[in-house]
């Protein structure tokens, strides 16, 4: 009896793994872990001063698109860090479910001794179609979704997870400031705090 | 076919009811499985709800009778399925706790230090931490 139902299991493990690998690209927990783990450098910036600098490049710089870096930036640039692509619903905040799978690989890359006991920034970007002051309120909301998604369903320690958002205020790609690659979220590791 | 895939969920919740696991999944694997069978419910009944604090499962619940049958019988998996990596995953420091100290002895805790040692030292780690370590996804 107990070799008929573990034939099922896996049976039905199969089936999830193959129809999975079709429809997914093929980014993996171990690329994850790979580009977040070794942390080395003391970083002195916290989640609140990046949070803060994002609002006071729009106030210093009004316009219709930011300039070069934020102030900040260069220091968390060199950090262990990655991006992923996670899908929202339009103006919101909501993880599609196509997104879960992402979700789900981070908090497998998190919870792993590799990189348990660091803290890592969870970072909204947006790209720069549309109100600078909106995408910034926007990707906030995103980075705090995504952080809440992997505290509460996947029970990561909360205590190392700080959302920030800087809409559209670091494009990864300035010259071409309307594509979609600027839209990400992007985990940066700041190491034992 | 809707009820093979019935019984495949039966089984795995009663092939895991026991303490003694064969078999856990990362939470993409178990999370894709939500996505899978229950999206395009997900989708129709549950527009405001979000993955956060169990949002997708409480509008799955108050609308149950409306959600197909797979989504119902497979989101019950999925919890169960994240529930035991967890598990896992919290157990395999315990269990190893010896191993460790036999086989790691000067190697610096913390940044996965003592997991990359008790790998390298698999022929030698006992049973129960090998599989402690394979429950918890860690190899």
């Amino acid at each position: 009896m107990k070799k008929y139902l573990l034939a099922g299991l896996s049976a039905a493990f199969v089936a999830v793994t193959v129809s999975g690998v079709s429809a997914q690209t093929k980014l993996s927990r171990n690329e994850i872990i790979n580009s977040l783990q070794g942390a080395q450098q003391e970083v002195d910036v916290s989640a609140d001063e990046l949070q803060k600098a994002a609002f006071e490049n729009i106030q210093k710089y009004p316009g219709a698109n930011a300039p070069a870096n934020l102030p900040l930036w260069d220091k968390l640039a060199s950090l262990r860090q990655f991006n992923v692509e996670i899908t929202f619903d339009l103006n919101s905040a909501r993880i599609k479910p196509e997104s879960y799978e992402t979700v789900g690989l981070i908090a497998d890359a998190l919870h792993t001794p590799y990189l348990q006991g660091q803290t890592f920034f969870i970072v909204g970007h947006t790209d720069a179609t549309g109100p600078r002051d909106y995408n910034l309120e926007l990707s906030i909301k995103r980075a705090q979704s995504v952080r809440e998604a992997l505290v509460t369903t996947f029970q990561v320690p909360g205590e190392y997870l700080q959302a920030v958002g800087l809409g559209e205020e670091q494009l990864r790609d300035p010259a071409k400031p309307d594509s979609g690659i600027n839209r990400r979220v992007q985990l940066i590791n700041v190491g034992y705090r | 076919m809707r009820r093979m895939i019935f019984a495949f969920a039966t089984g795995i919740l009663l092939a895991t009811a026991p303490a003694a696991l064969a078999q856990t999944v990362g939470f993409a694997e178990a999370i894709k499985i939500l996505s899978a069978s229950c999206g395009k419910d997900i989708e129709t009944y549950c527009k405001s709800a979000t993955l956060a604090n169990n949002g997708i499962g409480k509008c799955l619940d108050q609308n149950q009778a409306k959600v197909s049958q797979k989504c119902n019988a497979d989101r019950a998996v999925v919890v169960t399925l994240i529930q035991e990596r967890l598990a896992a995953q919290a157990a395999a420091p315990k269990i190893c706790q010896r191993d460790a100290a036999q086989y790691c002895k000067g190697v610096k805790p913390g940044a996965g230090h003592v997991l990359r040692c008790l790998l390298k030292a698999q022929p030698s780690v006992g049973k129960k931490c090998n599989t402690a370590i394979d429950l918890a996804g860690y190899r």
